[in-house]
This record gives C-alpha cells, sequence and structure tokens, in this order.
C-alpha cells in the first residue's frame, strides 16, 4: 500500500495535450476517481501512471519511490483493463496465476493464492476455462482476481464496468467498493460515468481536454463546483446554466434576462458574488432539486414554459425553457403539469451557483 | 424463433436456389477431376514396369503393379537412389532454411509494422509488397547478376536468398494482419503483471499468433519446395541441384524412363501434402482470423 503523488505530468502527442500540468495525490488507502468526458486524457493518465506510456514532463511517484523511469513491473501495481485484457490462450487458472509465476513464485504458493483469489471472487468453478467461455460480468472478476492475487500497492482500474448491462454494473460496483474497503488498498479507478465515481470514491479527479479541472471528495466537488464544466458533468439530471446579464449596483443587485428582459433580484451574499464578475455576464446554476414550480408569480420566480415532462417512477422531472436555456426540476409524481404551460420557477437564493459568463470559474464574494 | 422463419419462407425460394446448387456442384466436380485426374494418372504410372508404362493403347489399371521404382528411387546402394536422395535433401534443407529464415524475419518485420510508428513506416511496408507486383521471372536476370557479383552462384545461399525476397512481402503481410488483431492491452497487461517487453512478446503474442505463423511457414516451404526456374539458373552443378531440377534427369538421351519419374514426382509432392494434412488446422484459422478484424 502506497500514496500515489501526481507531479505536473505531461502527456503530448504532436500538439495534442492529452494530459496536460495534472498534479493530485492520492493518499495511502484512498479510492480516487478520476471522471471526464471522452477523450479528455484519463486512460492516458491511468497509462502514465502504470508506466506503459513515457511522460513527456512532470514527476510521478508512487510510496515515496519517483517512478519515472521504472518499467510497469517494477512499479508495484496492477490493472484491470476496460476490455478485461485476459490472455485468450490461457485457462482461468494460468491468467491469475501468470502474475505470479513472472514473479517466480514457487509453485506451490502460486495455487494457494490462486485459490485463495478465486474463492474470494466466487470463480473456483471455472479455473479450468477459456476466458472466450465466460460472460462479460465472470471475465471482469477473473480481471479483477489477475489484479488481487499478488496484492500489489496500487490498483489501476480503467472503466471496469463499462462493458456490464446496468444491472451487473450496480451489483459489481458495491463488490469492488467492499474490496476496496477490506483490502484498505490505493485505488485510481477511471469512469466517464460520474454516477459510479460519486458513489464509489473518497476523492474524484474530475478532467476535461487534458487539464485537472476540481479534485476533492464527491460531495464537495457536487457542492461546490469549481466551473460550469465540473458542475454540468457531476449530478443526474445535470445542473441547469442559465447565462443571464448583471444589473444593478451595492447589494441592489438583480440578475437580467438578455431575451425575455426579466430580473431576479438576489440575496446579498449572492449580489457581492455577482458584482466580482469580469464582464458584467454570469452564468446562474441551479440543481433540479433546489427549484420550485408556480403556475403564477412568486417572490423570487422567473417566467418559464415547460418543454416536456418525464415520469420516472418517484420523481417526475420537468424540462423548462428559462431565458433560452432548459432547466431541470423535480417534481411530485403527481404534479399536475403538461408541456407548453407557462410556469414560474422559484430559486433557492441559498443553493444557487454564480459562474463569471467569461470565465466560466465559480464567483466567490468580492 | 430463427428455425420458424426459416422454414417458413423455405417452399417459395426452394427451386431457384436448388438450380443455382446442382450447378455449383457440377462446375466443382469439373475442377476436382480436373486436379486429381493428373494426380491419379500419375500414381498410377508410378506403379507400371517401364514396359506397361508404354504400351498403346493405354494400361488404364497397371497388370502387374510393382513398387520397384519406389525401392530404386530410395536406394542409397545404386546411382539412381544416391542421386533422388541427394537432390531431395537438397530440396528440404533449402526449403527449410528459406521457411526458418523466414519466420526469423518476418516476425520481428510484421510486429514493428504493427506497433511502431516509425518514420518512413507505410513507405517501407508498401515497398515491401512492390515485389509482388512484378512476375518472378523479371528478377531473374537482375537476380543473377547480383549473385555472381556476391560470389554466390552455384551456392544454395543464392536460392534461399531469392526465395526468401519471394516470401517475406506475404508473409509479413499476413503476420502483420495478425498482430493488429491482438489488442495492445494484452501486452500491457503482461507488461504490469511483471513480464519485460520482450517477455510479453514472448509469452503473450507468439502463441496468439503461431496459427500465422505456421500458415508463412508452410507458404515459404512451398514456394522453395516447388521452385525451378531460379535453381536451374542460379546452380549448375550435379550435386547441388534441388528435386524439380533434379527430376529433369529422368528425361534421358534415349527413352524417358515415365514410371521412375511418376514415382519421384509422387515422392516429391509427399512433404507437402503431409505438411498441409497435419497444419490445415492452423492454416485455415490463420486465413480466417488473421484477415477478419473482429
Ligand atoms: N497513441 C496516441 N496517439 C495520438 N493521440 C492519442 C494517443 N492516445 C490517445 N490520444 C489522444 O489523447 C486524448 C486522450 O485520450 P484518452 O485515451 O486518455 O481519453 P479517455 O479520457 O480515456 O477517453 P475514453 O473515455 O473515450 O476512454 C484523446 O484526444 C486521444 O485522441
Ligand atoms: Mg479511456
Amino acid at each position: 500500500m502506497a500514496e500515489v503523488v501526481l507531479k505536473d505530468v505531461m502527456k503530448n502527442y504532436g500538439s495534442l495535450y492529452a494530459v496536460n500540468n495534472v498534479s493530485f495525490t492520492v493518499e495511502h488507502g484512498e479510492f480516487v476517481a478520476l471522471v471526464g468526458p471522452s477523450g479528455c486524457g484519463k486512460t492516458t493518465t491511468l497509462n502514465l501512471v502504470a508506466g506503459l506510456i513515457p511522460m513527456s514532463g512532470g514527476d510521478i511517484s508512487i510510496g515515496n519511490r519517483i517512478v519515472n523511469d521504472l518499467d510497469p513491473k517494477d512499479r508495484d501495481i496492477a490493472m484491470v483493463f476496460q476490455n478485461y485484457a485476459l490472455y485468450p490462450n490461457k485457462s482461468v487458472f494460468k491468467n491469475l496465476a501468470f502474475p505470479l509465476q513472472m514473479r517466480k513464485l514457487p509453485k506451490a504458493e502460486i495455487e494457494a493464492k490462486v485459490m485463495q483469489a478465486a474463492k474470494i471472487l466466487d470463480i473456483t468453478h471455472l479455473l479450468e476455462r477459456r476466458p472466450r467461455e465466460l460472460s462479460g460480468g465472470q471475465q471482469q472478476r477473473v480481471a479483477l482476481g489477475r489484479a488481487l492475487v499478488r496484492d500489489p500497492a496500487v490498483f489501476l482500474m480503467d472503466e471496469p464496468l463499462s462493458n456490464l448491462d446496468a444491472k451487473l454494473r450496480v451489483a459489481m460496483r458495491s463488490e469492488i467498493k467492499r474490496f476496496h474497503h477490506n483490502l484498505n488498498a490505493t485505488v485510481i479507478y477511471v469512469t466517464h460515468d460520474q454516477l459510479e465515481a460519486v458513489t464509489m470514491a473518497d476523492k474524484m479527479a474530475v478532467m476535461h481536454g487534458g487539464v485537472l479541472q476540481q479534485y476533492d471528495s464527491p460531495a464537495n466537488v457536487f457542492a461546490n463546483p469549481v466551473n460550469t464544466f465540473v458542475a454540468s458533468f457531476v449530478g443526474s439530471p445535470a445542473m441547469s446554466l442559465i447565462p443571464l446579464d448583471v444589473v444593478g449596483k451595492g447589494t441592489d443587485v438583480a440578475l437580467k434576462s438578455p431575451e425575455e428582459g426579466w430580473e431576479l433580484p438576489l440575496s446579498a451574499q449572492n449580489a457581492r458574488k455577482a458584482t466580482a464578475s469580469s464582464q458584467g455576464t454570469v452564468v446562474l446554476g441551479a440543481r433540479h432539486s433546489t427549484l420550485k414550480l408556480h403556475k403564477s408569480p412568486v417572490a423570487g420566480s422567473v417566467p418559464g414554459k415547460v418543454y416536456t415532462v418525464e415520469p420516472t417512477g418517484d420523481v417526475t422531472f420537468a424540462q423548462v425553457f428559462v431565458s433560452g436555456a432548459v432547466v431541470n426540476v423535480s417534481l411530485e409524481p403527481t404534479a399536475p403539469i403538461a408541456p407548453d404551460e407557462e410556469v414560474f420557477v422559484e430559486f433557492d437564493q441559498q443553493r444557487l451557483h454564480l459562474f463569471d459568463g467569461q470565465t466560466t470559474n465559480a464567483l466567490k464574494a468580492a | 424463433m430463427a428455425t420458424i422463419s426459416e422454414t417458413a419462407i423455405r417452399p417459395v425460394v426452394r427451386k431457384p436456389i436448388d438450380w443455382w446448387r446442382w450447378a455449383g456442384r457440377f462446375f466443382l466436380t469439373f475442377l476436382l477431376l480436373f486436379t486429381v485426374l493428373p494426380m491419379a494418372w500419375m500414381v498410377l504410372t508410378s506403379v507400371k514396369s517401364q514396359f506397361a508404362a508404354m504400351q498403346y493403347p493405354p494400361q488404364w489399371w497397371p497388370t502387374e503393379p510393382t513398387l520397384n521404382n519406389y525401392f530404386k528411387l530410395l536406394d542409397p546402394r545404386n546411382r539412381i537412389g544416391q542421386e533422388f536422395l541427394r537432390y531431395f535433401w537438397n530440396s528440404f534443407y533449402v526449403s527449410l532454411l528459406t521457411t526458418i529464415l523466414g519466420v526469423v524475419v518476418a516476425v520481428p518485420a510484421a510486429y514493428a509494422f504493427s506497433r511502431f510508428r516509425f518514420p518512413g513506416r507505410n513507405f517501407l511496408f508498401f515497398a515491401v509488397l512492390v515485389r509482388n507486383m512484378f512476375p518472378a521471372v523479371v528478377f531473374l536476370m537482375p537476380l543473377f547478376l547480383l549473385m555472381r557479383w556476391m560470389g554466390l552462384v552455384n551456392t544454395h545461399g543464392s536460392l534461399i536468398l531469392t526465395y526468401l525476397t519471394f516470401g517475406l512481402p506475404l508473409s509479413i503481410w499476413l503476420l502483420k494482419g495478425f498482430y493488429d488483431n491482438i489488442p495492445i492491452q494484452l501486452e500491457q497487461a503482461a507488461r504490469i503483471d511483471g513480464a519485460t517487453r520482450f517477455q510479453a512478446f514472448l509469452f503473450i503474442v507468439m502463441p496468439l499468433s503461431t496459427p500465422g505463423i505456421i500458415a508463412t511457414s508452410i507458404f515459404s516451404f512451398i514456394g522453395a519446395w516447388n521452385e525451378y526456374v531460379y535453381a536451374y539458373t542460379f546452380l549448375s552443378r550435379d550435386h547441388q541441384m534441388t528435386l524439380p531440377v533434379g527430376i529433369q534427369r529422368f528425361f534421358t538421351e534415349f527413352a524417358t524412363d515415365w514410371p521412375g519419374l511418376m514415382a519421384a514426382t509422387f515422392m516429391m509432392s509427399v512433404p507437402v501434402v503431409v505438411l498441409f494434412l497435419v497444419l490445415q488446422k492452423y492454416f485455415v484459422r490463420a486465413l480466417t482470423e488473421g484477415a477478419v478484424k473482429h
């Protein structure tokens, strides 16, 4: 077990910066999720930690040891790949035994360790099969087993659940979480599914375009996203974002819709944030659960028009057009509401977010 | 589900399909006769006596079958046997070396073309294939001059080198297809599991490309085994001849020993047929797996 430190890590392919100046520290025993949209550099970052591709700059250390020039085999890591990468010509037993054989362990010990890992993962009955004779979920377990057999300092996982169906994914999610808990292992876990990250990780690193946007606990990332990208990436449905103009001075500040002309007065705290914006424009962010819908105007509400209504069982989501932007609102399933209805959206001043219209960064009270 | 709809549709489309099927069968039978009959005649003639073989009208079925021709060829005590065995050994030696060297060169080359991005990669890859765009005879004179310049004329080395240049393009092309289909993550997994780059190649990639290696080996071997024109041009000493050239010696000035010739020809085809039958499983897998992207 060990901590992993990335410092100013760079990787470029020609003029494309796949990983750009990324720094973060994974504490011993921590479960860190690397999230971001496709192509943001998650796999590249993980491969750099694994030593599978050379770095263009920066330092990576694992357990107080700079590993920049070490081969993958000398880094004391294990990795689970998105496509599992099981050796197709070897039986499950041999797949699990391979890492131990390469480390020249005695035969009896190999057998004991493989049997133990197989037992933990409940794949003892599959040991003689070839990978292609296994279901996706079983292959996933074998891949996990191959990482488990030699208890490495750090586990790296690249979207290990993305090839499973929704139900199995949820089941494996809690199992991986359980392993992490039992082994007290350091884990770096890549996923593009923010829900996976939020539910599993101690900390999440949100990446975008090769740049690390925010590194914090899921709760903090959810509560205080540093910019509109993080705000819209974390949470489902996404945080609604409405670009607006700032009008007024001092504590008497309102947000004005450039399209529809209405004004939304701000609380003193929010007013100070809004006046700190660089160009007099902000992006107003609000999560679906903090919004209320009204049939007639109330204080602190703005007009909108219902676009769609999506019942999901215990919650109904409504999408409402407000000043040209789509706003998600969660409602009681019984709420009497229909598309094209004119409604009023009430904001909770305590729980709304303000981002700079120009830089997209979260605004702080000046 | 599938079976239900199949049986439901069948009566409607049956007739036209059957016509095509019969046409196909007829054509295949024709092709089969075309290839099998000469071989059958070869085997039949090889067990006839010299006299029986020359009869007219021909004996369709040998009245007194004899294996004498084979005994003569395989008996190192008489002159014909000595020569035949020597030619056989020469052919075997040249083909085997061509095959081994071919694998030794093609495997790393194909792997490099598949895995590494280096300057001139595409150019080199197509340069390798250019050789296959011309008929082999075109290179006869230039290669002969080249071999003479290198002092290789009248050595088996000249043939091995030449056969290599003929066999390698296809071998490299086929093997590259194999390596392209082996996910790079397998090697990465192996390297994380404690293998060096070379070990990952040796323990993981090599076994997966065995069918391809076997298929290319068969290609090189057969190509070298059957080659005639270059062997005839590059070698002039009797004791160096390979089988295709050596067998010519059965055409003597006075009378051609047809049964002997046929027996020798049959013996010559044995290694290829055996190779093919034993390794056929890999061969088919190589052509289907290597060629198609999953
Ligand atoms: N070998 C390479 N050569 C050139 N560009 C590459 C190479 N590998 C990755 N890239 C580029 O680097 C960027 C980051 O790729 P990466 O695989 O890390 O994305 P990712 O975040 O894992 O995405 P996904 O969720 O789709 O797996 C992409 O724009 C990709 O096109
Ligand atoms: Mg990826």
